[in-house]
């Protein structure tokens, strides 16, 4: 699992991180420097609302408890305005409603703060691998 | 004069003018008649006088009419006006005059004298005559009365009072029956005559009363007995009667007398059942009954205020009220009040203290006993055990604690993540630093080794070229820079981290809440900081403390108090969604006012309908989704805060949002048990 799998063919792919706390956006651009990703880095739903309105994208990883919108609702709109992108939700738990609404928009199981580096890096490529195979 | 028949108090009234012209004077007439006896009164009058005015006739002997005065026509005149007043008339002529008397006989004189030589004796004679058959005429006629009177009497007895009489003969047939009888028997008298007692008399009653035995034992003379004679119509008493049986005569005729007493047995058996009800609720019921005399001594207590202080029966009564209760407790001044003014006192919680010395929370409400007149005879207190309610209480605060605690700790998890994420990833990522560092630090060794080797330029040179060459590699420029970053946002971190879990120690401590003086600002500031943790995504929190005194109260049921406020104010303000324009603000507020501390906490939240308002404290109501809340928050809160003799209310407007203000009472004096539970020994705060 040396190196990114979609290099041959494809350019660099598009990665969008939400996170409220821009200690985790910097601590994941920190993990994830070597891995050939486009990083764009969103502040809050705002922000990341700009970027989707701006630019392809392949993959959106958004945290779920924001202030003004919950990262469930951002992925919802994400659907809306960019289907093809892969939609990640990451949780520091607090939400009880959560589970509820991950069945509703069909969005895999949530990766949990603190997270590991290898299993962030392995279910971003899975993820992408996915959305690049339909 | 001993030859005259002497009678004794007699009244005699002389009727005369007061002049020469009479017949006889009014002393003589005093010399001559005081002589017929002893005591004798003699009063004089003048014919003018209304004698019926002054005179009683009954209690005259004699009406003397001294004819002297005048003329004929006058005597006859007053003859006429007399006769009939009662006492016998004698008239007194001044000389003889047979026609004048037979006129007078015939006006109704019941004797005439002649004033002559034997005046005094004719006097006297004519007067005792006269005298003794009226008196024996009254007699006569008093015993008629007495008769008479008698008669009646009898007739009121037999026919007119309310009892049946029944005259038995010796061989046990009635002789006679008065009407009620009559009726009791349904017999007419003639048709119960003749027949045997065991016949005419209703079986039941016979049977009941032992009629027979009854007349039986009075024929021989025993002594009169009473007997209460009682027949049903099935359950219902139907008639009752009280029979006497009272021997008549030597033939052995015997009277019975029966009484009706239905209504009295009646009301007796009434009396009767509705005392044997409030025995049975007073000594069944489920509350402590003790009735106070107002000597403050104990002079009834039912059973379960005997188990309830653990005193075997009876123990309580004459034990001085005030020895079953803490001193100074409130429930002894509650209940000297009632004592003293008759007050009413209701649902007051108090301690009683039972014999082994345990306190036993009660609720009392306790009335005057008061007497017909009104006048306060003592006081009723009735205690409800509140133990177990207690308990209850206790073990609902502490569930909703953890309701709360857990609502919380889901908030505070998610801002713990939060940094242990960065921390636990920069960390991750330090490592892979440190390994690309490893690359720099060989090549400054093998570049030190090269120069102190006496290596030459381009040796050095070479080994500089291989140290630039890994420092690009690793992109040591952005490695440096980073590096600084990754620590310091970590430090941050753990920072952050400590500051969450300072303020949660606070909450780990709720289980040993004792009494302390606390400073309310500080109480809410801790319990702010950790709801404000989880919600500062979506509230500002203004916090506007005043100076307030430190109170004694529980502090740890203060927090819970503030925290399940902060969180329903949060937890609105979250509800309004996400279109909201208006930023969620909550803001707390105390000020010392009123003897105390009042406590306010608004948001802008959704607000509560109005149709809620009234329930919200509830217990159990929620409006909350099944699962997140479990109602008791705010019947909780009140609870806690009543207990601290405050006050806690609500105002809201949906769309605008809600506001609770707490009142809390600074009570310098206030012991233990008002803020609830058992007293505890107050340890060294300090060592907290």
């Amino acid at each position: 699992m040396a190196g990114p799998m979609f290099t041959t063919q494809e350019e660099a792919a598009t990665l969008l991180i939400v996170d409220d706390e821009p200690h985790i956006l910097s601590a994941m651009r920190r993990s994830l420097r070597h891995e050939g990703y486009e990083l764009l880095l969103a502040q809050g739903p705002v922000a990341a609302l700009d970027w989707l309105d701006q630019r392809r994208i392949d993959l959106v990883l958004c945290d779920q408890m924001m202030p003004g919108m919950r990262g469930v609702q951002l992925l919802g709109e994400v659907a809306r305005m960019q289907p093809g992108a892969a939609r990640l939700l990451i949780t520091g738990g607090g939400d009880d409603r959560l589970d509820r609404d991950l069945d509703r928009l069909g969005l895999p199981e949530p990766l949990t703060k603190p997270w590991e580096d290898a299993e962030l890096k392995e279910t971003l490529r899975k993820a992408l691998a996915q959305v690049r195979s339909d | 004069m001993a030859a005259h028949p002497h009678v004794e108090a007699v009244r005699i009234l002389v009727v005369g003018e007061a002049d020469e012209s009479r017949a006889a004077s009014a002393s003589e007439f005093e010399r001559v008649l005081g002589r017929i006896g002893d005591g004798v009164e003699i009063e004089s009058r003048s014919p003018h006088e209304d004698l019926a005015k002054d005179f009683v006739p009954d209690r005259l002997d004699l009406l003397v009419i001294d004819g002297g005065f005048g003329p004929q026509a006058a005597v006859l005149r007053q003859l006429d006006r007399l006769a009939g007043f009662g006492p016998p008339l004698l008239v007194v002529l001044p000389r003889a005059d047979d026609e004048l008397a037979l006129r007078c006989f015939r006006a109704g004189a019941d004797q005439c004298v002649c004033v002559g030589p034997d005046f005094a004796d004719v006097l006297c004679e004519a007067a005792l005559e006269l005298i003794g058959d009226w008196r024996a005429e009254r007699e006569r006629g008093r015993v008629e009365k007495h008769v008479e009177w008698l008669e009646g009497l009898n007739d009121a007895i037999v026919n007119r009072l309310p009892a049946a009489l029944v005259v038995v003969a010796a061989d046990d047939a009635v002789v006679s029956v008065n009407p009620e009888a009559s009726r009791l028997f349904s017999l007419s008298p003639s048709q119960a005559q003749g027949r045997a007692l065991s016949q005419v008399c209703p079986e039941a009653l016979y049977r009941d009363a032992a009629l027979g035995d009854l007349v039986a034992s009075a024929r021989r003379g025993d002594p009169p007995q009473a007997r209460r004679a009682r027949l049903y119509d099935g359950e219902r008493l139907s008639r009752a009667y009280d029979v006497q049986a009272q021997k008549l005569d030597v033939e052995g005729r015997v009277l019975l007398v029966l009484n009706e007493v239905t209504a009295s047995e009646r009301q007796a058996e009434r009396i009767d059942e509705l005392q044997r009800y409030n025995a049975n609720l007073i000594q069944n019921m489920n509350s402590a009954l003790v009735v106070v005399g107002p000597d403050a001594r104990i002079q009834f207590a039912n059973p379960m205020a005997e188990r309830l202080l653990g005193r075997s029966p009876g123990e309580l009564v004459g034990l001085a009220i005030a020895d079953c209760f803490a001193p100074e407790d409130t429930g002894l001044s509650l209940l000297t009040r009632a004592l003293e003014t008759g007050e009413r006192v209701q649902g007051a919680e108090c301690a009683l203290v039972a014999r082994d010395g345990c306190a036993v929370p009660v609720g009392v409400s306790c009335s005057p006993l008061r007497d017909a007149p009104g006048r306060t005879r003592g006081a009723v207190a009735v205690f409800q055990d509140l133990s177990e309610i207690k308990q209850l209480e206790r073990q609902v605060v502490q569930n909703e604690k953890m309701a709360s605690i857990g609502q919380l700790a889901a908030g505070v998890a998610h801002e713990i993540n939060n940094p242990v994420g960065f921390i636990h990833a920069n960390l991750f990522q330090l490592g892979e630093y440190l390994q690309d560092l490893e690359g720099v630090f060989d090549g400054v060794e093998a570049l030190q080794q090269v120069i102190a080797g006496g290596g030459d330029a381009a040796a050095v040179a070479e080994a500089s070229q291989s140290l630039q060459g890994v420092a690009e590699k690793i992109a040591l420029d952005y490695l440096r820079g980073d590096l600084r970053k990754a620590v310091e946002e970590s430090q941050e971190g753990t920072e952050r981290i400590r500051h969450i879990v300072r303020d949660l120690r606070g909450f780990s401590r709720a289980d040993n809440d004792r009494s302390a003086l606390a400073d309310i600002n500080e109480c809410i500031d801790s319990t702010a900081n950790i709801v404000w943790t989880m919600s500062r995504h979506a509230v500002t929190l203004v916090r506007d403390y005043g100076e307030v005194p430190r109170l004694r109260c529980r502090p740890m049921q203060i927090k819970q108090v503030v925290m399940n406020l902060l969180l329903n104010a949060c937890q609105a303000i979250v509800e309004r969604g996400a279109d909201c324009d208006v930023p969620g603000e909550v803001r707390v507020r105390t000020r010392a006012r009123d003897g105390g501390v009042w406590i306010e906490i608004r948001d802008n939240g959704v607000g509560i309908p109005p149709e809620v308002q009234a329930r919200i404290f509830d217990p159990f109501f929620t409006t909350k989704d099944v699962g997140s809340g479990t109602g008791l928050g705010l019947s909780t809160s009140y609870g806690i805060v009543e207990r601290h003799r405050g006050e806690i209310r609500a105002a809201s407007e949906p769309g605008i949002g809600t506001s609770f203000e707490v009142f809390l009472p600074n009570q310098t004096n206030t012991d233990e048990a008002v803020v609830g539970g058992a007293p505890q020994p107050t340890p060294d705060e300090g060592a907290r």
